[in-house]
């Protein structure tokens, strides 16, 4: 915990470099401001998602429902009630996490597949609710007729709504906030005790440490940083649908982890450049671009399963 | 794993946005030169993949035909057309709009066009609307988008499910019954074609016995079809689209139940007769366009261009859309002599489409205050085979002209604001 190792920043670096200079860069490669914050939205969820997946080791196959909890807080917030960017963040990331903290208790007793699977059907109660509630959400078509507001301090005001660079930006000090939250909590003795349930969970529990109080820890906390990325994700659009809600969003999610590498850090949030770039670049040139994903993820889970950052990591413990 | 040494990384995160704002002062005046290429871009975000994809690629094959039209003839305002395609999918609008995101904010194109599912055309004629881009919806006929939510930019190709709905319901009415069962896809375009068919109905005396909401994408209906059966209407509305329409009807031949009762829906393509078995082509439909047209002038030219494209297939409803959608573009650019979208779409307000366009017999007009255009409607009934064509498998019996059935302008609820200039 003490001075300054190079080599163990030179990662955080290159990360921190790669996506403050993007705006600069990304028109020249053929990508668009757009995707970049699409990049970081769905690596903040992926990241999120990591908190519990990759370092708790619990997979969740439901948070898609939290993702979209956010982003339908944020849109109904700004529609229906006030029209403030800020406190549509803030009640849709409230949402999520209440939504959480209540489930949680009725599913940190499972454990593996069972756990998997109830997280799957909770999150369906809340798709179907989104489709079906065609009055208030919208149903099949979305919420649409909102958009995102530009942000009062009182002294200044930022301009979120048009330039796409200064979302980008803004979207950019969210995730900074959230990864350096996510990363302090993990260096804490809280994060250790994550680690050692993930590591030894019957081990974990003889040292006195409440296991179940733990995972419900753990997984609000994933939760609510989901549902702050599911917020971002709606601002972005200016649009939710309820597929944002739907069990195979979820399933993205995990992919997002496992190509990425869900023992690492950053992990995630290479997964989710891949996804999200591979999708973007794929279904534009065909319309089968779902089965090149299929077959990246497999070929991935084959020959890297520690996930991308996996393979340089080995190298650098060799 | 990460900053233990924030302090460090604060610093160097500060000097890094640093370069990064002034770098983008540098950067600002290249990309506006960028933008200004010879080349003028229509964007197309529409389903190839899914329940609409058939519908999707005869809107291209129209759409490319138009483009090389153009381009033979000097292009628009002298600059070459280049048409540039996107998959929406079938039925997730948060693709369709990141598409059209990805077309207007990197491909910086000038026109858009999308969707076939009304949803997903809502979804993209707002985006359109935030970026002020000129764009034409070609085949998604919920009535709020040229209604209650349209916009200035916004042009609408096809009907609105009111106009289709009062096409038909009169002719229901007299002359099958006046006991209704609605099979309504549940999204945007079902409730509103449902309720189209179900308000016109109700002005000749037609009432609903009841209705099922089927989800986008339904292969099984069997359990809507008793609940219709148990109802014991006069006559069955079927208003699924795509591959669900190719099922419902299937499903509804192998129950029988067209011995029973009238099959009938305000909207069917000739895509979905294509693909039935030739006893499950029945029932009274509402086409918006047909290829047999003998009368009409420019009609058998199109048919004959477009069989050369698509390996000797007749076009559809949704060939012509395509082909009109783009048409409008250029219609709007040479109207306006400008890309400017203001002034593109002032210009074509109350416009008239040349015959060679509309390819109707009434001809064709978009209504000033609403851009939505107004057409023939074609009433008739499916065949199970065309006697000289095998692509023939319907029979127009009226053609209704859509200034007669269509709603009012107030009645649309369709209030534009223009942007200030």
């Amino acid at each position: 915990m003490s001075g300054f190792d190079l080599r163990k920043q030179a990662p955080n670096a290159a990360v921190w470099l790669i996506l403050l200079s993007m705006p600069l860069w990304i028109d020249a490669v053929g990508g668009y401001t757009q995707l970049g914050t699409q990049v970081v939205v769905m690596g903040l969820a992926a990241m999120s998602l990591n908190f519990l997946l990759g370092y708790t080791g619990v997979l969740s196959f439901g948070h898609a429902a939290y993702f979209g909890l956010g982003a339908y807080g944020v849109g109904m917030t700004i529609r229906y009630l006030v029209p403030s960017t800020g406190l549509g963040l803030l009640v849709g990331t409230g949402v999520g996490a209440l939504a959480a903290a209540i489930i949680g208790p009725m599913i940190v007793r499972l454990r593996g597949v069972y756990f998997a699977m109830v997280t799957i059907a909770f999150a369906q109660v809340f798709y179907f609710i989104a489709f079906r509630w065609n009055s208030v959400t919208g149903g099949d078509d979305g919420l649409t007729n909102w958009t995102r507001e530009p942000i009062n301090f009182g002294f200044a005001t930022l301009h979120i709504e048009k330039d796409p660079v200064t979302f980008y930006y803004f979207v950019l000090a969210i995730f900074a906030v959230a990864v350096a939250l996510m990363a302090l909590l993990l260096q804490s003795p809280f994060g250790r005790t994550l680690i050692a349930i993930r590591e030894n969970e019957r081990r974990t529990r003889f040292l006195g440490i409440n296991v179940n109080f733990h995972i419900w820890m753990s997984w609000v906390i994933s939760c609510t940083f989901m549902a702050l990325s599911g917020s971002l994700y709606a601002l972005l659009n200016n649009f939710v649908d309820p597929r944002t809600l739907y069990w195979t969003q979820s399933g993205v999610f995990v992919i997002m982890c496992v190509l990425g590498g869900m023992r690492s850090f950053w992990g995630p949030l290479v997964g989710a450049a891949i996804y999200v770039v591979l999708q973007d670049y794929l279904s534009s040139a065909t319309p089968n671009w779902m089965s090149f994903i299929g077959l990246v993820f497999v070929v991935a889970v084959l020959f890297f399963p520690r996930g991308v950052l996996g393979i340089f990591r080995r190298k650098s413990t060799e | 794993m990460t900053g233990n040494n924030s302090g460090n990384i604060n610093r160097r995160r500060l000097l890094q946005a640093g370069a990064v704002i002034g770098g983008a002062q540098l950067a600002a005046p290249y990309l506006q030169v960028a933008r200004a290429s010879d080349v003028v871009k229509i964007g197309m975000d529409n389903p190839l993949t899914g329940t609409y994809a058939a519908l999707g690629k005869n809107e291209q094959i129209g759409a490319k035909y138009a483009v090389e039209q153009l381009n033979a003839k000097g292009g628009i305002l002298g600059r070459e057309v280049e048409l540039l395609v996107e998959d929406s999918t079938s039925g997730d609008a948060g693709v369709a709009v990141q598409k059209a995101r990805k077309l207007i904010d990197r491909d910086q194109v000038n026109f858009i066009l999308g969707n076939i599912n009304s949803s997903l055309a809502q979804a993209i004629a707002n985006v359109a609307n935030e970026k002020g881009v000129f764009n034409v919806d070609p085949g998604g006929h919920t009535d709020s988008i040229t209604g209650k939510n349209c916009h200035w930019n916004t042009f609408r190709v096809c009907n609105t499910t009111a106009t289709e709905g009062a096409a038909i319901a009169n002719v229901l009415v007299k002359n099958m019954g006046k006991k209704f069962y609605y099979l309504v896809p549940d999204y945007s375009f079902g409730h509103t074609l449902a309720a189209g068919v179900e308000n016109a109905a109700a002005k000749v005396g037609g009432i609903k016995v009841g209705e099922a909401l089927t989800p986008l994408g339904t292969t099984d209906f069997s359990s809507y079809l008793i609940k219709a059966q148990a109802a014991n209407p006069d006559v069955i509305i079927v208003l699924q689209q795509g591959d669900d329409g190719v099922n419902v009807l299937k499903q509804i031949v192998q129950f029988g139940l067209q011995k029973r009762f009238h099959i009938a829906g305000a909207q069917l393509e000739l895509e979905v007769l294509l693909g039935l078995p030739p006893d499950a082509r029945i029932g009274t439909w509402v086409f918006e366009w047909y290829y047999k047209q003998p009368n009409v002038p420019h009609v058998n030219e199109f048919v004959a261009a477009i069989r050369k494209r698509s390996g000797g297939h007749v076009p559809t409803a949704r060939t012509y859309f395509g082909h009109t959608a783009v048409m409008t573009c250029a219609l709007a650019a040479e109207q306006a002599k400008s890309l400017d979208a203001v002034k593109m779409a002032k210009a074509m307000q109350g416009f008239k489409l040349p015959p060679e366009i509309s390819l109707m017999p009434d001809g064709a007009f978009y209504r000033a205050g609403q851009n939505q255009m107004i057409g023939d409607l074609y009433v008739g009934h499916a065949q199970s085979h065309g006697k000289d064509d095998p692509e023939d498998l319907f029979v127009v019996e009226h053609v209704v002209n859509g200034k007669d059935v269509s709603p009012t302008l107030a009645e649309t609820e369709c209030h534009m604001t223009w942007p200030k200039v």
